[in-house]
């Protein structure tokens, strides 16, 4: 039996636990609603989980653009010039250890509790790994690829666009992976901690009044948004570094995001 | 008022002029003199070795050739004219194995010299086509570094450096990290190439085996200051075969390169 084939039978033996235990009475429903109360919790409130996700969704996107984008530009910089890597550096490195989630407080103090806060704590929280990691791929490039560029006659925008940017896609795109999954985490954390919509804010309050069927119903929907996040980064990556097939790529990294992004939220 | 250069006559393409080389490296405690007084002449057509231990300049010699570094005093010329930055019109270089854009397919690595100038697609691809068949990589050309073994790779190389057929290929230790077998046989299929092509090769070295070899002209060198110590001739006829190896010619000229090179390492 290949690792696949038993890989989705332990998710399908998983699910099939999930109903038939609280069903069977080893689990208390509040602890575990089965799967089928669970999503029928889900169904009954459509629209109300609906107008959740977009919020979500809306916060997710912003907050990625920022992060990813002013990761990638920040980390290029950082990575190509030594002069402002000296500077930064080790700032970032002692910053990369503080929970970033005590500055949350201070952003609902400064922005309000609607989505604004939720956005810039995920922008930054998401925005030290893509950075680190772009600045990474930069500084590792082999000098001896851009050695022979230069013999070519490769102009310095030349070896920009045709040697830098195509050799750090491998390292940036493992940063985004890292940045997006922080970004997913940073917008549930927030809304959970404080605020009026969103799906963080469902699962909070249906917390409150134990309603456990409605909880699971958005710890299901996190769930699936970590999930296609997950497909559309490996989609990115089969395409954009097809070069690194055979080496690292594309294998077996969906199951290292969630533990190594939740870490730094609890 | 015409420049003087314009005046003196041009050196057929493919001749190497090396004149008085010195370089001088700065480090925060002191002046490290890694060249000096160098002088070399390269006939076109001719291949020429560099040999010489660790830290001998050799390769910074190669690279200074390249246009890929400037010398601190002296002059260099290529087809009579001086080379200030790379010119892969005038020199095709050819790296360690590590110089492939993994990225890019075999053809696709070929091309992009030709890529860089602009050259259009279906000229880029049939030129890197006959350099690929020049090599022996015929078929070759969609697959990438990755999928390729070490000699395969540095055939690509090797492609690469000659698809703009420059007069002069200057290679810096292609073959140092293939293994024994692979390295005899690419030494045979380069001396094809060179023979098919007559290219001016300056080829850097770290085995004197190779060396006696592949050369028409050994160049050794001693390290600290970097300096020319010897330049043999090596009379042994075309083709090459590997019978020489244990001949007497052969044992004679590798012994006394390895007896400057024991002085001196």
């Amino acid at each position: 039996m290949s690792a696949a084939t038993l890989r989705r039978l332990i998710v399908i033996g998983l699910i099939v636990l999930w109903e038939i235990l609280p069903r069977a009475g080893f689990i208390p429903e509040l602890f575990l609603p089965s799967l089928s109360s669970t999503l029928a919790a889900g169904w009954n409130e459509a629209g109300e989980y609906g107008h959740a996700l977009a919020v979500t969704l809306y916060e997710v996107a912003i907050s990625m653009a920022f992060a990813c984008g002013g990761g990638i530009l920040l980390g290029a910089i950082v990575g190509s010039l030594p002069r402002p890597r000296i500077l930064i550096m080790p700032m970032v490195s002692s910053l990369y250890a503080v929970p970033l989630v005590i500055l949350y407080p201070v952003f609902t103090v400064w922005l309000g509790i609607g989505s604004e806060s939720k956005i810039a704590f995920a922008s930054i929280y998401g925005f030290l790994p893509t950075m680190l990691a772009t600045a990474a791929g930069i500084q590792t490039i082999d000098p001896q690829l851009l050695l022979a560029a230069r013999s070519m006659g490769a102009t310095l925008s030349q070896r920009l666009v045709r040697v830098i940017i195509p050799a750090a896609i491998p390292t940036v795109l493992s940063g985004l992976r890292v940045g997006g999954a922080l970004v997913i985490v940073g917008v549930v954390v927030s809304e959970m901690l404080i605020s009026s919509a969103g799906i963080g804010y469902l699962i909070s309050r249906y917390r409150t009044i134990l309603d456990s069927p409605h909880v699971f119903a958005g710890v299901l929907l996190v769930l699936a948004m970590a999930i296609a996040f997950n497909a559309a980064i490996k989609w990115i990556e089969r395409k954009a570094a097809i070069w690194q097939t055979g080496t690292r790529a594309g294998q077996d990294s969906a199951g290292e995001v969630a533990p190594t992004a939740l870490q730094p939220a609890t | 008022m015409q420049p003087l250069a314009n005046i003196t006559p041009l050196k057929p393409a493919g001749a190497i002029e090396v004149r008085n080389v010195g370089q001088i490296f700065k480090t925060t405690t002191q002046d490290v003199v890694a060249l000096e007084d160098v002088s070399l002449d390269v006939k076109p057509g001719r291949f020429v070795v560099l040999v010489g231990p660790s830290g001998c300049g050799k390769s910074t010699l190669l690279m200074m050739m390249a246009g890929l570094r400037q010398q601190t005093s002296g002059t260099i010329t290529i087809s009579g004219a001086p080379i200030p930055e790379p010119d892969p019109n005038r020199v095709g270089v050819v790296f360690q194995e590590a110089s492939l854009f993994p990225w890019l397919t075999a053809e696709e690595n070929v091309e992009f010299p030709l890529a860089l100038r602009g050259v259009t697609k279906n000229d880029r691809r049939a030129r890197a086509q006959d350099a690929l068949k020049l090599v022996g990589l015929d078929g070759f050309g969609k697959r990438h570094p990755h999928e390729l073994s070490g000699g395969m790779k540095q055939r690509v190389s090797i492609a690469r450096g000659l698809v703009q057929d420059p007069p002069v290929l200057l290679m810096d230790e292609p073959f140092a990290a293939l293994d024994e077998q692979t390295r005899m046989t690419m030494g045979d299929e380069l001396l094809r190439i060179w023979a098919a092509t007559g290219k001016t090769v300056v080829f850097v070295t770290h085995s004197l085996t190779e060396a006696v070899y592949l050369a028409d002209e050994v160049i050794v060198m001693s390290p600290r200051p970097g300096r020319i110590v010897d330049h043999l001739q090596v009379s042994l006829p075309r083709p090459r075969t590997y019978e020489m190896l244990s001949g007497d010619a052969f044992g004679s000229l590798r012994d006394r390169i390895w007896r400057h090179i024991r002085k001196s390492a």
